[in-house]
């Protein structure tokens, strides 16, 4: 049975995808949407409230009107309000000492629980897409590669909670005022996470251990709505603990001192809050499309059979397909974070871009650069699969051109770390290069021109199998080409312009403009091509027809990922210096200073290699409930 | 819709559809943040 349907997906429609793309794209618009509507219709935490704004500060008589009397209020004498508790000032002895560095084993716990809590949040997100989709088009396929993606976060759920287990206990012990301060601040919200851990838990359960029991009408209906469920407390659950996060950098709802005097909302809402949220849930479902996509490959790599092997191609090139949607606007969201950060606080968002933080920056240029050349290199080995791609096999040659310009520019550091000797080989600190290349315009042109063209790899693969039929395609073409050549036009124009030839203010809203020329072309490249392809006549794609040095592209995401997100969680939480909660309660434990780079890289190295390994892990026992050991040959024969 | 099959008027016609379109995004978006801009797209403050 499984061989038929396997059979079947050599000439497996890509049409249905686009329903995934749109969805997702609706939702994190959605996402965004919200965000904004938030912040403008719940508005800042420190305004006034509404009576206070609106009271009355005078009034006016008629003519022949009578002074009203004054109202005469008794005094009521009451006990005076106990004075707000403020955050506890530490001193060096306040810290337990355990005989290693307090900061280290938290960093590990923390971030090996980060790792893992974005992957178990981030699956079911588009394993009930998929889900929706196999029974929107009564199709077993998507239905059995959901279920398959379920299996591998299974294992993952319980390594999260016992890492998440490990992170408290690591916390209390190491940090423990620190602790009861956040405590006191979160107060009941903390069993509101606890509550919505074990919701999560049990819908989790239910979800992946009923889905053959739940499999067909109404039934499944029930099973979705279950993923749903699931979905709602595992996002609420992340939102919920970004508010500690966010509230550790950018307090709000306490006084100077750290004294609670707003509501617990006051204090959740705080103005890094929706950046980071937005932030994150795009990030983790691009992060959990790549740890799945390497897991395809690992399956078609070690696969015996074409059908295996046309499988999971299929299965690869679908969570590749999800992890770089959900990258494309990363950046964009990146950006949001970073100006809320400069917003708050201009010497937090120095420290990070222009201080002792800044150089991780080109490290994170290094790896995003190698996610976006390895998600390119998949789609063009990918084309292979069709005599339809032939067509735009000519582009590939430019597109990389284009992305290797791009990546090198955006490598470019400003200043360059020099002994004396190299800065008079060199004639100066700055090589004539550093100059322009090194800041801000050059590096949003070559972000943009990278995303742009990876937009195009990808509808260039998307286009690969199809050939439109619609009447009006020559116009709708036309409308894509000038799309793609005035977009480029304009993000150079803005970076270019703006950036190098008038005033800073300029300088920095032309970004805005960038970003949004990005989005227009990935949001008219999704529309057009949804008209372009209505009733295309489909050349066959053959699943599994792909090299195997592509799989390796798809092992180079996850790990890239990984240290991405260890390398930008290390500098989120760096900028805080040497506060516990920024400006309300000092560090004052032996670790209270930014750690030096090779440092910081090797931690976030250690930590990557320990999460890479324990996946692996996951991969094995996920290919283990598979084997089955065929009886002994002697026990067979003694009972025939 | 026939004229649309032409090559050249496919093109022209897009051209103008898309470069209005980014002109007054340019202007829209610079706008918004109180950078506004003067008709040939230079700084107007």
């Amino acid at each position: 049975m499984l061989h038929k349907r396997l059979n079947s997906l050599q000439l497996l429609p890509k049409m249905r995808l686009q329903k995934l793309l749109n969805i997702m794209l609706v939702a994190v618009l959605f996402l965004g949407a919200s965000s904004l509507v938030s912040n403008l219709f719940i508005g800042d935490v420190y305004a006034d409230s509404v009576a206070q704004r609106i009271q009355s500060v005078g009034s006016i008589l008629l003519e022949g009107e009578p002074q009203p009397e004054p109202v005469v209020v008794e005094a009521v004498e009451t006990e005076p309000a106990p004075a707000p508790q403020g955050a506890p000032k530490l001193k060096r002895e306040d810290y337990p000492r355990v005989g290693a560095s307090s900061r280290s084993v938290v960093w590990i716990a923390a971030q090996m629980h980060l790792f893992f809590a974005a992957f178990v949040l981030a699956v079911p997100l588009f394993v009930l897409v998929i889900e929706w989709i196999g029974i929107k088009y009564a199709d077993d396929r998507y239905d059995d590669m959901a279920h398959e993606f379920m299996k591998i976060t299974m294992t993952a759920y319980s390594i999260t909670a016992l890492l998440g287990g490990f992170l408290a206990f690591s916390l209390f012990l190491l940090y423990p005022q620190v602790m009861e301060y956040m405590m006191r601040v979160f107060n009941l919200q903390v069993l509101v996470y606890a509550g919505l851990f074990f919701a999560e838990s049990a819908l989790l359960y239910i979800y992946y251990y009923s889905w053959d029991a739940l499999r067909y009408g109404n039934k499944k209906w029930l099973h979705l709505t279950v993923g749903l469920g699931l979905n709602v407390a595992g996002t609420t659950l992340l939102v919920v603990a970004n508010a500690w996060v966010t509230f550790m950098m950018a307090p709000s709802g306490v006084d100077a001192t750290g004294a609670v005097v707003g509501n617990i909302w006051e204090i959740i809402k705080g103005p890094l809050w929706n950046p980071i949220n937005l932030h994150r849930f795009i990030a983790n479902i691009a992060f959990g499309g790549a740890i799945v996509g390497a897991y395809a490959g690992y399956k078609f790599l070690s696969a015996k059979t074409v059908e295996m092997r046309a499988h999971y191609d299929w299965m690869g090139y679908t969570a590749n397909f999800i992890a770089i949607l959900a990258f494309l606007p990363l950046p964009f969201a990146g950006y949001w974070l970073m100006a809320e950060i400069y917003a708050y606080s201009q010497q937090m968002g120095i420290t990070a871009m222009g201080g002792i933080l800044a150089w991780l920056f080109i490290v994170q240029a290094v790896l995003i650069g190698t996610i976006l050349l390895a998600g390119n290199y998949y789609l063009w080995a990918g084309m292979s699969r069709t005599e339809g791609s032939k067509r735009y096999a000519w582009m590939i040659k430019y597109i990389a051109m284009v992305l290797v310009a791009c990546f090198l520019v955006w490598v470019t550091p400003h200043t360059l770390i020099l002994s004396a000797d190299e800065i008079k080989q060199l004639g100066g600190s700055h090589h004539k290069l550093l100059g322009p290349l090194g800041i801000m315009p050059a590096k949003n042109i070559a972000v943009n021109l990278m995303l742009i063209f990876t937009f195009l790899s990808f509808q260039l693969y998307r286009r690969a199998d199809k050939i439109a039929t619609v009447p009006y395609a020559n116009f709708l073409n036309a409308l894509m080409v000038v799309i793609y050549v005035v977009a480029i036009a304009n993000v150079i124009f803005a970076g270019v312009y703006y950036g190098y030839f008038t005033n800073t203010v300029y300088k920095v809203g032309s970004s805005v403009m960038q970003v949004a020329t990005t989005l227009v072309v990935i949001a008219s490249g999704i529309i057009i091509d949804t008209f372009l392809f209505k009733k295309a006549d489909m050349i066959p794609a053959v699943w599994g027809r792909v090299s195997n040095r592509s799989q390796y592209a798809l092992f180079a995401l996850p790990i890239a990922f990984t240290w991405l997100m260890a390398l930008m969680g290390y500098v989120r939480s760096s900028v805080r210096t040497h506060w516990h909660v920024y400006t309300v309660m000092k560090d004052n434990s032996p670790d209270n200073f930014v750690p030096s780079i090779g440092y910081a890289g090797n931690m976030m190295t250690i930590v990557t290699i320990l999460f890479l390994g324990m996946v692996l892990f996951i991969f094995w026992i996920a290919s283990l409930s598979e084997t089955k050991q065929s009886k002994p040959l002697a026990q067979q024969e003694l009972e025939a | 819709m026939k004229i649309l099959n032409n090559p050249l008027v496919s093109m022209l016609l897009a051209a103008i559809v898309v470069l209005t379109f980014f002109y007054f995004m340019n202007i829209g978006i610079m706008s918004i943040q109180g950078l506004p801009l003067n008709a040939n797209l230079t700084p107007a403050q």
